[in-house]
């Protein structure tokens, strides 16, 4: 027996003891091809996959490393046929490589010839590749380069690709660091990318990803194109990108319902890309509107089905992805992998929190019971009525306007799913309302008013939920959502986790109808919350006040 | 001749005449004829590499000289038909050709008489030949020289560690198997063994392949662990023997032991599990016939190759195991074929079972290889985890229990959180529905909040507080019970009344509601005893509204009054006019027989004539023998004539009667009445 922190399971799950001494060096071992599942207080999960495996190969790691890093860490035994899994894993990524030849142009080839003899018979592969050139390469049409990735990935022979990229037309960007720097892990996460040309940097909520785009943009001294989710998003881009680097407000352009500007760096919304007339996808110039030297993905995690299928054709340009979490709901990692490019640099929330940038949180779930006639209402709702009957009840209305009033002098956001709930709280809290129908100005007016201390407590629905910069709210009310979405829940608390002036703790509430379907989505909640490493409470409505924390 | 050093020679030769297999002679030595008659022919004829002699050899030097002639074709022809026995089969090939005409590489080397032809297809190559082939040697390579075995150097520690790893996960999984099945067993197949299905549901529950899973079912069979028995139901199911559960008390070195010195004896061979019999069938884990003599021998063969190795050598990855086969064939080069496939299994088996770690046998491998027990336990105890007594409890309500659970704690933390996930260590996440499970058992709250605190070596997060509260709030709040029958006033006084009667203690009146009592005795007793208690209760129907009870009185049905006359007539007279119609078609019967009796009727003839009337129309008089080999002659009008049966209108009782046609000796038509 070796006293080691690290548990390998035979379901391929690691746990990490981290009260263990070597449990640090253990983590930095792991990290690279252990995707971390969840991180409680004393144990962490962590869990090797394929394309977590791919990723350490593409970084260059290989099964040695793995297989020495368990054994060495692992306190029993490591099951044999885990560490051959490993090791077959692994040898799969690499066996195919794209390649740049200076006659045929883009070509696949193996150093394997049965892969590739395998690889070639796949129907799906056929349509994609040219002549064969001789038995170890066959050349690939250049406009498929995404899909054979793609498919290629799906066969479980992920291709390394060494096809390199196209400068772009140079257009020069340099960081302004004045009056802040670059912290060392956004430098750390922008040259890992560039040195491995494309991929995707994971970085908590309130991390600064803003920054790593654009230190990447310094390191491609390209024109760029940036794609984020919404219009405000874009529009915080730019005041990012004037504020931090050389760039003027002339150089950057905005790309969205609204404006349609096209200049060295230009921001678009994911929405416009996506808008369909008759069929066809009416802005899809804008991706050959310029010799694009970078393209940034901004939350890739939410990166829409058609944006993959644009991005297939952009193998040639350089691509870095900036994202929350790997985790898709949709499962769609794989086109990640494949289109993106593979995991460059990785951050765990703790780690950073620690560093004291981004802030420490408080979450508590405040429990309500329902009334008497609402329970009865409840009780014989159809089932679809049910989540919004709980979520709504008028008790919620009670317990937010105790909470506003213990946290009265500290900026405060209120954040619900339906909209009649959310007017409700804004006449009774005396508090402007932002939704989907609230003009784009009136937002930014409204953001601003936040930002700088004017007003202290917003009612925001879901569209606050994504990439907006709210960095001096402390308290976050969460009154309804979509039924109990992972991702949601670290949108909403990445909210508060900028950083705080003096390291105050930021407060993190969600209210709850006892008994309810409420409730249990919020178990969901609770378990993602828990799994994070975030201290959780659950407290009921009548013991509010006797609550210490607040 | 044999293709090895003369001193090896000579005393593979001594050894051969002190075991009499060989005699001096005055010709020489030879073998006994046994001896040469087992050695030769069948599949394994190729063993020695001699084939027999022509009956007259051509001298070693034509020979060389006629093969130094040949086409390269025919050269490299008859070097495969060496490679491969000695014989070949030829299509086509002519018997008898000369070296001119010779069409094909085969014919080129039966006309040189390298190749002699058999029968019709198979060419066989004379001992003579092949020598000459072979450089004058009975083997191509070296006999002497031994296959040693491929190994590479491995830390002792991480032999013992691996060894140890594995041995402790045959025996969990083997316990986790039994367990579940002790409570679902799986079915026993119409010819023995277990369903394909089960065994992949296994293998998914283990998280092993499903060889391994195989071998584990086979292992629990082979300790006597696993036996065929009954469900509830009568069918025949797997099932855990008591003996399981006096092993699953012992300690993990104890039970390992036992698992693994079954498996050494043992003549099951789970390395066929799924793979296809000759007749194309699949093999099923724990098919009665899924055995061989020879698997005993081939593992200890294979075990004693692997403890001859120094320590800190083990078996090299890729090359080892072939290695091994290799020296056991050498070792025991009669064995046939399938003696390699079970000294390969062997070798993964034991590994699998943690007698080998990292391609080295343990020490407590030895210990069971030489039959000491005691030694085997005392090896492996200090490698294997030590059981702990405590859990880590964290706020995502999962527990982690960071190894080997003390058997009881394990049973206990079963009962109040789900299992997630298994290995090394054990992750149990606490849901409402498990905690729900432990108030089903007895648990009261506080039993549950002192238990997790007890066993947690963290302090309890306070969502999980909060959880099991939450759950005990909601817990029984809807009772459910038996009763016969319920009692409902709006008065509570009168129910107190009734409750606290002296003489109602019998009726088990109990009061679940201010107004309401339940009665374990049913309504009809309880009504009278009420009244007679002095109260005046109502029956109420299932759906709420009073039925009124008033006494039925008591009647009993008008006895029926005899049939009427006229019926009784009618009868009578339809009896009579049955017996007159019966002795009538009786007189025609016997009317018609001839008066010598016909000689018996042929069948075809018979059949013919009953088709002529069924086609006419007309009445017979036929001869039927009847179940009691009575015979009797029946006038009748044919209908049908089918299946072996002939069905007539039968005058004598008036009805469609059938009579099986080869019952019936005789048709005649009815003769016209006098």
């Amino acid at each position: 027996m070796n006293d080691g922190p690290l548990i390998v399971q035979s379901d391929k799950t690691l746990l990490l003891e981290i009260d263990h001494e070597r449990a640090a060096d253990c983590r930095k071992a792991i990290a690279p091809f252990a995707e971390l599942e969840r991180s409680p207080e004393h144990v962490h999960t962590y869990r090797l996959t394929p394309l977590g495996l791919w990723n350490a190969r593409a970084a260059g790691h290989d099964a040695e490393q793995v297989v020495d890093a368990l054994l060495s860490y692992s306190r029993y035994a490591v099951p044999h046929a885990l560490l051959v899994d490993v090791a077959e894993t692994m040898a799969r990524y690499g066996r195919l490589r794209l390649e740049k030849h200076p006659v045929h142009g883009l070509v696949l080839s193996s150093t394997d010839r049965p892969v590739l003899e395998e690889v070639l018979r796949a129907k799906k592969v056929s349509g994609m590749l040219g002549t064969r050139l001789d038995d170890d390469s066959v050349a690939v049409h250049p406009s498929e380069r995404g899909n054979l990735k793609q498919a290629l990935l799906k066969l479980g022979w992920p291709a390394e690709d060494f096809a390199g990229y196209v400068d772009g037309e140079a257009h020069a960007i340099d960081l302004d660091e004045d009056g802040w720097e670059l912290r060392a892990y956004q430098r750390e996460a922008a040259e890992s990318f560039w040195h491995g040309g494309s991929g995707v940097v994971v970085l908590p909520c309130g991390a600064g990803k803003t920054i790593v785009g654009a230190a990447a943009m310094a390191q491609a001294q390209a024109t760029t194109l940036i794609l984020v989710t919404n219009t405000v998003s874009a529009r915080q881009w730019k005041d990012e990108l004037v504020r931090r680097t050389s760039l003027t407000a002339d150089e950057i352009g905005e790309y969205s319902g609204s404006v349609k500007e096209v200049r060295p760096v230009t921001i678009a919304t994911y929405q416009v890309l996506t808008t369909r007339r008759k069929g066809v996808y009416t802005h899809l110039e804008l991706l050959d509107a310029r010799d694009w030297g970078l393209i940034v993905y901004d939350e890739v995690h939410l990166l829409p089905a058609p944006i993959f299928r644009m991005t297939a054709d952009l193998q040639a340009r350089r691509r870095i992805g900036l994202t929350a979490t790997l985790v898709r709901e949709d499962g769609r990692e794989g086109e990640v992998f494949s289109l993106i490019g593979p995991k460059r640099y990785d951050a765990p929330w703790k780690d950073i929190e620690a560093q004291g940038w981004i802030a420490p949180a408080d979450c508590v779930e405040v429990r309500v019971t329902l009334p008497e006639g609402q329970r009865l209402a409840y009780a014989t709702a159809d089932p679809e009525e049910r989540y919004r009957l709980a979520s709504c009840t008028h008790k919620k209305v009670d317990v937010v306007r105790q909470l506003v009033d213990q946290h009265s002098s500290q900026p405060t956001l209120v954040i619900g799913q339906y909209i009649d709930q959310l007017d409700e709280l804004g006449e009774m809290l005396d508090a402007p309302v932002i939704k989907g129908e609230t003009p784009v100005k009136e937002r930014q007016r409204l953001f601003d008013a936040f930002r700088s201390g004017e007003i202290s407590l917003l009612v925001v629905s879901k569209v606050a939920n994504f990439s907006i910069d709210l960095p001096s709210a402390e308290v976050a009310i969460q009154v309804s959502g979509s039924f109990g979405s992972r991702q949601e829940e670290a949108q909403r608390l990445g909210r508060l986790l900028r950083p705080k002036a003096e390291g105050k703790t930021a407060h993190f509430y969600t209210i709850v109808s006892r008994d309810t379907v409420d409730a249990d989505f919020a178990q969901n909640r609770q378990r993602f919350l828990a799994e994070q490493g975030y201290a959780y409470r659950i407290i009921d409505s009548d013991d509010l006040e006797a609550d210490p924390a607040s | 001749m044999v293709n090895a050093e003369e001193a090896a020679a000579g005393a593979a030769l001594d050894r051969l005449l002190d075991l009499a297999l060989v005699w001096e002679s005055p010709g020489g030595l030879r073998p006994l004829s046994g001896v040469a008659d087992a050695l030769r022919g069948g599949e394994s004829a190729g063993v020695s590499g001699l084939r027999p002699m022509s009956p007259e050899p051509a001298d070693p030097a034509t020979l060389a000289e006629r093969i130094e002639a040949l086409s390269p074709a025919a050269r490299a022809l008859l070097a495969h038909v060496d490679d491969h026995g000695g014989e070949g089969t030829t299509g086509s090939a002519r018997r008898t050709v000369s070296a001119a005409d010779a069409a094909t590489p085969a014919e080129e080397l039966i006309a040189h008489r390298l190749l002699l032809p058999r029968d019709g297809t198979t060419v066989v190559l004379p001992g003579e030949v092949g020598l000459a082939l072979r450089g004058g040697r009975t083997t191509r390579t070296p006999r002497d020289e031994v296959p040693e075995v491929a190994t590479t150097e491995r830390d002792v520690a991480l032999v013992e560690r691996s060894a140890a790893g594995a041995a402790f996960e045959a025996v969990r999984r083997v316990e986790l198997v039994l367990d579940h099945w002790g409570l679902e067993p799986p079915g026993v197949l119409r010819g023995g063994g277990l369903a394909v299905r089960d065994l992949k549901a296994t293998a998914r529950d283990l998280q092993v392949t499903e060889p391994e899973a195989g071998l584990l079912v086979e292992l629990a069979a082979i300790a006597g662990l696993l036996t065929e028995g009954t469900d509830e139901d009568g069918d025949a199911v797997w099932l855990p023997t008591d003996a399981f559960d006096a092993w699953s008390a012992g300690s993990v070195a104890e039970r390992w032991t036992a698992l693994v010195s079954a498996w050494l004896e043992t003549t099951r061979i789970a390395s066929l599990i799924g793979t296809r019999d000759s007749g194309g069938r699949t093999w099923n884990a724990l098919a009665p016939d899924l055995a061989s003599v020879l698997a005993p021998e081939a593992r200890r063969l294979a075990l004693e190759e692997l403890a001859a190795l120094p320590a800190g050598a083990a078996l090299a990855t890729g090359t080892g195991v072939p290695s091994v086969v290799q020296r056991v064939a050498w070792r025991r080069p009669r064995r046939p074929p399938v003696h390699r496939e079970l000294v390969a299994a062997a070798v993964d088996e034991a590994a699998a079972l943690g007698l080998t770690g990292a391609g080295a046998l343990s020490e407590a491998g030895r210990a069971v290889l030489t039959g000491d027990h005691d030694a085997a336990v005392a090896a492996i105890t200090p490698h294997l985890p030590h059981p702990v007594d405590h859990v880590l409890v964290q706020a995502d309500l999962t527990a982690v229990a960071p190894g080997p659970l003390e058997a009881d704690l394990a049973r206990t933390l079963h009962l109040v959180a789900d299992v997630e996930s298994r290995g090394g260590a054990t992750v149990y996440r606490f849901t409402p529905g498990s905690v729900r499970r432990a108030f089903d058992a007895g648990w009261t709250a506080v039993e549950v909040h002192e238990f997790v605190a007890s066993v947690s070596r963290t302090p309890v997060p306070q969502p999980l507080t909060y959880l099991v509260d939450d759950v005990s709030r909601t817990f029984g709040t809807v009772r459910v019970g038996q009763a016969e029958s319920f009692l409902r006033a709006d008065d509570e006084g009168a129910l107190t009344e009734l409750l606290h009667h002296p003489q109602a203690a019998s009726l088990g009146l109990r009061r679940i509601a201010p107004t309401v009592l339940v009665s374990t005795t049913p309504v009809d007793v309880l009504l009278p005893r009420l009244r007679d208690l002095g109260a005046a209760p109502v029956v109420e129907a299932p759906d709420g509204t009073v039925r009124v009870a008033r006494r039925d009185l008591l009647r009993a049905r008008r006895p029926r009054a005899g049939r009427s006359r006229g019926a009784a007539m009618a009868r009578a007279q339809a009896g009579v006019a049955a017996v007159v119609s019966a002795i009538r078609s009786g007189d025609r019967a016997t009317a018609s027989r001839p008066a010598t009796p016909t000689a018996g009727t042929t069948p075809s003839s018979a059949l013919a004539a009953l088709r002529e009337a069924i086609e006419a129309g007309s009445t017979v008089v036929i001869g039927y023998v009847d179940n009691h080999g009575t015979r009797s002659d029946r006038v009748v009008d044919p209908v049908r004539l089918e299946g072996g049966s002939l069905t007539a209108h039968d005058h004598r009782a008036d009805d469609l009667r059938a009579f099986a046609v080869h019952r019936i000796t005789s048709v005649a038509p009815l003769p016209a009445r006098p």
